[in-house]
């Protein structure tokens, strides 16, 4: 998977949580819990939409690695099976 | 909300929690679990509220013509917010009953609801107590208003490390504060404190919810 198809997933899954919010709008520096107001359901949503598509099970010891944008992608980018 | 602070007479008690037993072994338990059956720890919060209710009933049901109504169900009604603002507190049935899994799954599937705006009028007409959660906004305590005509509702903070002294010894702990407002006529201070121990009791035992 590239950075832009991790992204593309990522924004999509933020899409069906926070629909009024536009994708355009992220800051991929900044925490998404404060960006687009997402709880721990919110989150583990996210997770279980990662894992469904990447098949990547992330510990939960690990969520705090993910908070922007841009490390979700690096994470993931680091842990997709070659 | 205007009704429920002219009506009831509310009371209001807070108490601080320490969560490592719980933590610790929700995280241990997660740790076994695919992503997609992990629980929230607030699913142990609702359970250890709805086993604390049973301990004592005044909490649970409704002030209706001027009596007290408890109930033998208990539905716990969550206060959930809509991302298009206001907030919506729908029932989970009998969390007394249910396991943590199912509990995750009803909260899961409700929140889900919601937040699609599909929700059953039953849901939202029948919880016997609510809980309110704002620890995930960042909040260290909320007191909360009760949702008539129940007669009591728990708020819960966030989880904050605190230094905690413990047997003649301080260590960093997590701590949550757990707070009750209560309904005067229904309950009072002493059985309320009662109520918040017996939460707090139940928490440290999270292999037993």
């Amino acid at each position: 998977m590239s950075d832009d198809e991790i992204k593309a997933l990522i924004l999509g899954e933020v899409a069906k949580i926070a629909p009024e919010f536009d994708p355009l709008q992220i800051d991929p520096a900044v925490d998404l819990r404060e960006q687009i107001d997402l709880d721990s359901m919110d989150i583990l949503n996210l997770m279980i939409a990662i894992h469904a598509a990447t098949g990547i099970d992330i510990p939960e010891a690990d969520y705090p690695k993910m908070a922007t944008l841009d490390e979700c992608v690096a994470y993931l980018g680091a842990h997709a099976p070659r | 909300m205007t009704r429920s602070k002219r009506e009831i007479p509310h009371y209001y008690l807070g108490t601080s929690i320490d969560l490592s037993n719980t933590l610790s072994w929700l995280q241990a338990e997660n740790l076994k679990r695919t992503v997609a059956d992990r629980i929230l720890y607030s699913v142990l919060l609702l359970k250890a509220v709805a086993l604390a209710v049973r301990q004592v009933p005044e909490m649970n049901g409704f002030w209706i013509g001027n009596e007290s109504k408890p109930s033998d169900a208990i539905h716990v009604g969550i206060a959930i917010s809509l991302r298009q603002g206001g907030l919506i507190a729908p029932a989970i049935h009998d969390v007394d009953k249910k396991s943590l899994d199912e509990i995750m799954i009803s909260l899961r599937d409700l929140v889900k609801r919601v937040r699609a705006g599909v929700l059953r009028s039953s849901e939202i007409a029948d919880a016997t107590i609510t809980v309110t959660s704002l620890g995930e906004q960042g909040v260290e305590s909320v007191f909360g208003v009760i949702y008539p005509p129940q007669v009591a509702l728990v708020g819960f903070g966030k989880i904050i490390e605190r230094p905690w002294a413990l047997n003649g010894m301080v260590g960093a702990r997590p701590v949550i504060m757990a707070s009750l407002a209560g309904d005067h006529r229904a309950s009072d201070g002493h059985r309320g404190g009662l109520f918040l121990a017996a939460i707090a009791r139940l928490l440290q035992e999270p292999q037993k919810l």
